[in-house]
């Protein structure tokens, strides 16, 4: 194979037996050599992904936990794929935009990757969108949910495992307004992901006769001590809150909730990432019985999931896993099941092209890649917190059906 | 009106939290004209400290006096093999560069030591539960911390106002060299403030995480209150940090309370309409 590109280059004689015997002496020297040769020959190279995931800051365990879900997932398919063996680099997302633009251009330029996956915070993604645009470099997006990437933001080079802001929410409105209560309060944290949140369950809640009493927004990201918000929502008169909070935020805010004597007396309702796995040992007790829409629960009983759950606790004693990890874990079957398909090929648009219409029984139920949207098409679960084992955990109350992104704001 | 006088409850504890936090910081400031912006980590390596004295041993009473001597401890060391270098009003980029650089290797090991999770201490159980007033389940231990913070305000203000150990720096906050030339040890007066203002704030750090939580990059949203309430203050005065905190504290939960979506905004235009009016801050003497 050395040979016949040698050859196609039309090299002399001479550069030839250099080449060649430069091959022997190590073709990882000379990569440059191989540009622009036949397929059979990059297809026999490593195929690289860069994982640009947070390690830093508050986000630094949702990072760890997709990359641990990664791994897992590699690991069971032997790294290789396509008959291409698999590499993995990481990056440091960081919290911000400035943080990641200078990881995503080295994991691009430098340690020129074929596919870059992960991305937790929405700024991040947004940041980056033109970035990958413009080069055609595929991002596989294991987490950030705004939901302008399946929308009017969408460009081919992007597509989603995890889910889209509207996606837990929506489903939930008419569920909360049948059985929780007709008034809520809602309050969310003043930045894209909260207003998509807010917009989503609040388009269907109202729409199945639900009356927003209370409309609350808080800084981001830092919301100090949440006890105003508090004071204001324990003064309304409604049947529930409805929150979304995440990492760092989420505690905090749970935890004024329950010292102010909130917890089992107003009921708590929210987007699943508050009273997550990864937020639950701190949240305690007083997250018990809240009731949240998400795209998987611990305890959603499924074999795929128990399968999941067990093999992840044996692989990583110690951690529980949680969302984060179920969708590193799908981002790894994705990259594995679309290189399977271009037969390792790692061309931007053979592997686009082969992304539409995967679909498989995930953890979290079946999933579809929706070439629409390029996000999934899920099942999302209207979940609760209960005490097993003498700890809190999610358990899926009702499944809410599969739910696609709607693909533009009409519905929130 | 009773809505007013819970966040008028919820305003203290915030200010009450602050001022532990910001007169260790205005003492350090005005006294050995360092900006120590370690102070933020202090703040949360105290916490987690507390936090696995609680876990541990099951005594938040005791997280109260292991997590200051712990961080007081290493703040003597951090003065004296390398701080003391760097002293003088013509070094306050290094002072930055230095507490700055500490600040990550504090945040880096108590990320390695106590993982990126956010981590609640629960309040003690003789603090638990609530009382009621005006229509509204008032946390006890929010109260209490209410009290905490003007019993600490009180006891610094006769230590700083009332002893020789107080007359001293004082003195050192006017003119250290004088003080210097009086014969007394300025090297080690400096050492000890700086010892204490760390354990101050590691004190905040563990009254502070039932209420705030602890996670990495808390530090700095502390640490950048606590320099707003220290500017407004003014350098080096006890009398600074308290009614500076009381300020913030009030400024930042109205403004939550009221307009939420400007509440930062509202937090800094205090901070410049006080500058504007008084540059050297409300009590400092020097300018800022």
């Amino acid at each position: 194979m050395k040979q016949q590109c040698a050859l196609k280059g039309g090299l002399s004689r001479r550069g030839f037996l250099k080449l060649t015997g430069a091959a022997g002496a190590g073709m990882a020297a000379a990569p440059w050599l191989l540009a622009g040769c036949s397929p059979a020959v990059t297809t026999s190279q490593p195929l690289k992904i860069g994982l640009l995931l947070p390690y830093s800051a508050v986000y630094a365990e949702l990072g760890n936990s997709i990359e641990r879900g990664v791994r897992m997932y590699l690991d069971e398919t032997g790294n290789e794929a396509g008959g291409r063996s698999i590499e993995i680099i990481t990056e440091d997302e960081g919290a911000t935009p400035d943080d990641a633009t200078p990881k995503a251009r080295k994991l691009v330029e430098q340690d020129e990757v074929d596919i870059v996956a992960g991305i937790v915070s929405s700024g991040v993604l947004g940041a980056l969108r033109d970035y990958f645009d413009s080069n055609k470099k595929l991002l596989i997006c294991a987490n950030a949910g705004a939901n302008g990437i399946s929308r009017g933001g969408k460009t081919p080079y992007i597509w989603r495992t995890s889910f889209s802001n509207w996606q837990p929410n929506w489903p939930v409105g008419p569920w909360a307004a049948e059985n929780v209560g007709k008034r809520v309060f809602v309050s969310v944290p003043d930045y894209a992901a909260g207003h998509n949140m807010r917009d989503a369950f609040l388009n269907s809640y109202q729409a199945a006769g639900g009356e927003a009493v209370g409309l609350q927004v808080t800084p981001f990201p830092n919301i100090g001590d949440p006890a105003p918000f508090i004071t204001e929502i324990a003064n309304a008169d409604v049947d529930f809150l409805y929150c979304f909070y995440s990492g760092g935020q989420a505690v905090t805010f749970l935890k004024a909730y329950g010292d102010f004597g909130l917890a089992g007396k107003l009921p708590l309702l929210c987007a699943g990432f508050m009273v997550e796995e990864d937020v639950l040992p701190a949240e305690g007790d007083y997250a018990l019985g809240a009731r949240s829409g998400l795209h998987w629960a611990l305890y959603l009983d499924n074999p795929e999931n128990k399968t999941f759950v067990e093999a992840y606790r044996a692989k990583y004693p110690d951690k529980t896993p949680d969302v984060f990890a179920v969708q590193g874990y799908d981002t790894g079957r994705v990259i594995v099941e679309m290189l399977n398909r271009t037969q390792g090929d790692s061309s931007a648009d053979k592997m686009v092209a082969a992304l539409d219409g995967i679909s498989f029984a995930s953890p979290r139920g079946p999933f579809t890649l929706d070439a629409a949207t390029q996000n999934p098409k899920q099942h999302i679960y209207l979940r609760e917190v209960q005490a097993i084992d003498g700890a809190p955990h999610n358990v899926s109350l009702a499944d809410l059906g599969e739910v696609a992104d709607p693909g533009d704001d009409s519905k929130g | 009106m009773e809505n007013f006088l819970i966040q008028l409850l919820n305003g203290l504890v915030t200010s009450m939290l602050l001022f532990v936090m910001a007169a260790g910081l205005s003492l350090i400031f005005g006294l050995m004209d360092v900006i120590n912006l370690t102070h933020g980590a202090f703040y949360l390596l105290g916490g987690y400290i507390g936090l696995t004295t609680v876990r541990r041993l099951g005594n938040f009473w005791l997280a109260l006096m292991i997590a200051p001597l712990v961080v007081g401890g290493l703040g003597l060391l951090i003065e004296y093999f390398f701080l003391r270098r760097l002293y003088g009003r013509h070094r306050h980029l290094e002072q930055v560069l230095f507490t700055f650089g500490v600040t990550l290797i504090i945040i880096d090991l108590a990320r390695a030591t106590w993982g990126a999770y956010v981590e609640s201490v629960p309040s003690p159980a003789l603090l638990a539960g609530q009382v009621s007033l005006f229509n509204i389940q008032f946390p006890i231990y929010r109260l209490s911390l209410i009290g905490f913070g003007l019993l600490l305000a009180l006891l610094l203000w006769l230590l700083i106002e009332r002893t020789r150990l107080g007359a001293i720096v004082r003195a050192g906050v006017s003119d250290a060299q004088m003080v210097a030339g009086l014969g007394i040890d300025v090297q080690r007066v400096f050492a000890g403030v700086f010892a204490f203002g760390a354990a101050l704030a590691a004190l905040a750090g563990v009254v502070g995480a039932p209420v705030f939580t602890l996670y990495p990059g808390l530090d700095s949203e502390i640490l950048i209150l606590a320099l707003v309430v220290v500017v407004i203050g003014g350098l080096g005065t006890l009398k600074g940090a308290f009614f500076g905190s009381l300020i913030i504290g009030l400024a930042d939960t109205f403004g939550k309370a009221l307009l939420p979506e400007l509440s930062r905004f509202i937090l800094f235009a205090v901070m410049a309409l006080i500058l504007l009016l008084r540059p050297s801050g409300l009590f400092g003497q020097k300018e800022v």
